[in-house]
């Protein structure tokens, strides 16, 4: 049976990663954008999931600005197959 | 946040992360919702670089044109004729996938794929069929045909990129990984050295 994962489980943080596993890397600014959070906010929580391994990010240039690109890594995504199948299981339960 | 009282700080960050879709964080069925809406908008949001399946297609017919040359043509010309269209093609993948990062801010390792390797199925036949068929009508010296089969060729390897990215569009988890640049660039080398190879035993 899947379990929750609790460095996921708040839903700014799932939104990071569910919205990361649409794409193989995203700009800092491009990931800000698209969940509306403030950079401080993005940045503590992409912090808090490198720390995990769950993703990885680098220093990048991008039109002669630098930039940083951020990616699941394997664990990530695999934590967040575990996870969205145990919030499946739940609703499945309440169902 | 330093001048903020510790008990301020939580509920400030709360608001920052709120998206503009409501949800209630003890609704699992809401918190995924949520998550997905952001998935979907990001994908939405991503724009293809202008002409890139005619692009794609030209560079295509290009190559197989040029290959199929190169292999009837068993001299030095014909080796660089081929050479010649595997740049062009790589050229073309290369910038427009660099574009493609430009516009969006984000690298999909399966657009790559599918550019450089026509990694779905509709790119590889088209592809396959129509190298077949050129290499044929180019030892025949129909050099009409050769044209032929490399346009289509091209058409349909593009056809098969523009079906991919429908289908990313439509769940873009399921088709966002591919093989890594590294995969690719060892790819491209060998793919160069197997035509060398072919066209110096030939």
């Amino acid at each position: 049976m899947a379990e929750l994962d609790p460095l996921i489980h708040a839903p700014a943080r799932l939104q990071v990663v569910t919205t990361l596993s649409a794409v193989s890397e995203a700009e800092f600014a491009t990931l800000r954008a698209v969940l509306k959070v403030s950079d401080s906010v993005l940045s503590k929580h992409v912090s808090a999931l490198a720390e995990a391994g769950y993703v990885h990010s680098r220093k990048g240039v991008r039109a002669g600005r630098r930039t940083t690109w951020i990616g699941l890594t394997k664990a990530g995504r695999e934590a967040l197959r575990e996870h969205v199948a145990a919030l499946r299981q739940l609703i499945d339960r309440v169902n | 946040m330093e001048y903020l009282p510790n008990w301020k700080v939580p509920s400030m960050l709360s608001i920052m992360e709120s998206s503009s879709v409501q949800q209630n964080p003890d609704d699992p069925r809401s918190v995924l919702a949520v998550a997905d809406q952001a998935r979907q908008r990001l994908a939405a949001g991503l724009r293809l670089p202008t002409g890139l399946h005619p692009a794609l297609a030209a560079a295509v017919a290009v190559q197989l044109g040029t290959a199929a040359y190169g292999i009837a043509n068993h001299a030095a010309a014909g080796l660089v004729v081929a050479l010649a269209g595997v740049a062009v093609f790589l050229g073309v993948a290369a910038l427009s996938l660099h574009q493609f990062r430009r516009i969006n801010g984000v690298r999909v390792d399966g657009l790559a794929s599918q550019i450089v390797l026509g990694a779905g199925a509709t790119s590889t036949m088209a592809y396959v069929g129509a190298f077949g068929a050129a290499a044929w009508a180019a030892f025949e010296s129909r050099w009409w045909l050769v044209v032929a089969a490399a346009v289509a060729g091209g058409v349909g390897y593009a056809f098969g990129s523009l079906r991919w990215w429908h289908a990313y569009r439509h769940d873009p988890a399921a088709h966002a990984g591919g093989a890594s640049p590294r995969v690719l660039a060892t790819l491209a080398v060998l793919a160069c050295l197997g035509l060398v190879t072919l066209l110096v035993a030939g």
